[in-house]
């Protein structure tokens, strides 16, 4: 019995559910919002996401795919935007000097709950994977309520100030889940198998070094056009990472795959279309040439590129 | 390779693409993910129930597109979680989180401008292994970082006063200079686009460039690699998710582990560059004089 009532409350979809109820209750507000120009679109956006967030592990999943092209429907007819927040202006400064460095105490309860409980699950025995995701879930509720405390505040500038940072971020918040998926129906079409063919008609499957060297320069070369390692790295993983060089090879699939991770990150530091990174920033200076920085970041990037290829080549070596 | 093969490979043409152009991410995926389960003779839905009965869109035995999306979906909810986390930090936030850590920041003695970059970029990779998630060039780089390092390079003697204090002084700087995480645009449009600097000499070896530059790298190195630090990230979240979708286990804590050898080489790369920077600062003052 206590078990039972144990494991339904520190589990996954305990803390799914609560992520649910956040955003219902951000879409809500969204929907009162008389400062957003979109305000039915966005709460629709919002609303959306919260009950398959909600309801995703009991919902059939043709429904949930539905609600899916919905979220993309809305978002790609551009009907998804900020919100006014007018926050109460009463003395910030005065408070932040009053708080001092004790304003970061909610901000780090966050990893401390979330390492907390990824111990306390593998003390149990059971997985500490979801016992940080729960963590994170838990973490995120402790944090709410420290901070609530420490600032005297009410839930409702809680909630405000949360759909804020929401908005801000926008649609784009549901990408990896949306690219995870992609890499999902990539597999079932047998894309992966498909690119993995490809490259074995240049590549030897026995050697180790050039596939590593395919591995990461497919994943840098992705990344600089799509600028985004995030979307690179499902195409990668289910054509070379996986079948040519983890399966076969017998590797450490998580070393292995934050490696090629990474090896994406150094095309991310030579390409203009991470506009956010590389061009914004440029012209927040003020500087001249508007790939000042990318010029800079460029010894470093193709350094740090060969230091991927040469690590994952040497680690599987030797294990 | 059959013609029905190479049509498969729309769908990465199409995300290459979409991408390329700027076309709003969410529907290029999406679309991308739809038109490759069609070319493969996937279709759009199970056929089970209800949909047994429409015509066309379903197969005996075969999983629809739309299932198949609507599960890896839900199963991949956890890369969404961080949402949890923002009520708290952005409540925090309008309590002087950010100037806090401002604060912080102004309280570093760098000696000389590639110092304060690698501090700085420790900083943020400080921010990567407590799973903070934020663009800091609207909000350290641009309103603390770069007059920081210019008051060094001034200190050490490898910027001229009059170059320094003109460029910071005709910035139209971003009044919103400790804008949140996520509003580079806002920023952008209250900043301003690249001016010309009549005072500057040839292109790249103007100190200030450099400077710049450097500010702007600092920020993306102690970004990119330190954000894996920690299991919550995104990157980690996306990772684990597409592994397991392709049937492999990964734990998220191998993840971290396998990362700091990275980020080590990451902060070793930077500290023999911004030691470089250093130098030629230096020469570049000695040319002047």
């Amino acid at each position: 019995m206590m078990t039972s009532i144990f494991s339904a409350v520190f589990s996954l979809d305990a803390v799914y559910v609560l992520t649910g109820v956040v955003l219902l209750i951000f879409a809500l507000m969204t929907f009162a919002d008389r400062g957003n120009p979109r305000r039915v679109g966005s709460g629709f956006f919002w609303f959306t996401l919260g009950i398959i967030f909600a309801l995703g592990s009991v919902m059939p999943h043709w429904l949930t795919g539905l609600l899916v092209l919905f979220l993309v429907t809305l978002d790609g007819l551009g009907r998804v935007s900020r919100g006014s927040h007018q926050p109460d202006q009463s003395s910030q400064a005065g408070r932040a000097k009053a708080l001092g460095n004790r304003i970061f105490i909610p901000v780090l309860a966050i990893p401390i709950v979330t390492f907390a409980f990824a111990l306390i699950f593998r003390w149990l025995g059971m997985d500490a994977n979801r016992g940080a995701l729960v963590g994170l879930g838990f973490g995120g509720l402790t944090a709410m309520f420290a901070c609530l405390i420490l600032t005297r505040s009410d839930a409702r500038s809680l909630m405000n100030e949360g759909r804020r940072l929401n908005e801000a971020m926008g649609a784009v918040n549901i990408l990896p889940q949306l690219l995870a998926s992609l890499g999902v129906i990539f597999t079932a079409a047998g894309v992966g198998a498909l690119i993995a063919q490809g490259i074995q008609q240049i590549i030897p499957a026995n050697n180790l070094f050039l596939l590593v060297l395919a591995n990461c320069l497919g994943m840098a070369l992705f990344t600089i056009v799509m600028g985004n390692s995030f979307a690179a790295f499902p195409v990668i993983a289910t054509g070379v990472l996986v079948p040519l060089i983890i399966k076969p090879f017998g590797v450490d699939p998580a070393m292995a795959a934050i490696i090629t991770l990474t090896a994406g990150s150094s095309g991310t530091l030579m390409t203009p279309m991470a506009a956010n990174f590389n061009i914004v920033p440029a012209a927040l200076l003020n500087m001249r040439d508007q790939y000042g920085v990318i010029k800079f970041q460029l010894p470093f990037a193709l350094t740090i590129w060969s230091f991927h290829v040469v690590l994952l080549w040497l680690l599987i070596k030797i294990s | 390779m059959n013609i029905q093969d190479l049509l498969k490979l729309a769908g990465v043409a199409i995300v290459v693409i979409g991408l390329a152009l700027r076309l709003r991410t969410t529907l290029v995926v999406v679309v991308a993910a739809l038109v490759t389960g069609l070319v493969a003779g996937l279709p759009l839905f199970s056929h089970e129930g209800f949909f047994q009965q429409l015509p066309y869109l379903t197969k005996p035995g075969q999983t629809g597109i739309i299932n198949t999306l609507g599960r890896a979906f839900a199963d991949n909810r956890l890369m969404t979680l961080f949402i949890i986390t923002l009520p708290a930090i952005g409540l925090a936030e309008r309590h002087g989180l950010q100037e806090q850590a401002a604060n912080l920041i102004r309280k570093i003695h760098a000696a000389t401008v590639g110092r304060l970059q690698i501090v700085y970029q420790l900083f943020r990779v400080l921010h990567g292994l407590m799973g903070i998630r934020l663009n800091g060039h609207p909000s350290f780089v641009r309103p603390l970082i770069f007059p920081m390092s210019v008051g060094a390079a001034q200190v050490s003697g490898s910027a001229p006063r009059a170059v320094a204090s003109r460029s910071i002084t005709t910035d139209p700087s971003p009044d919103n200079s400790l804008a949140t995480a996520g509003s580079v645009p806002r920023a952008v449009a209250s900043g301003s686009i690249t001016t010309d600097n009549p005072l500057a000499t040839a292109r790249g070896t103007d100190p200030i460039e450099r400077i710049k530059a450097a500010n702007a790298a600092a920020e993306n190195y102690g970004n990119f690699y330190g954000q894996n630090l920690s299991p919550v990230q995104a990157g980690i979240l996306l990772v684990y998710g597409v592994m397991q979708g392709l049937g492999v286990t990964v734990g998220v804590w191998d993840l971290v582990k396998y990362t700091i050898p990275i980020v080590g080489a990451s902060i070793i790369l930077a500290i023999i560059q911004f030691s470089w920077l250093d130098r030629s600062l230096g020469k570049m003052a000695e040319v002047k004089r």
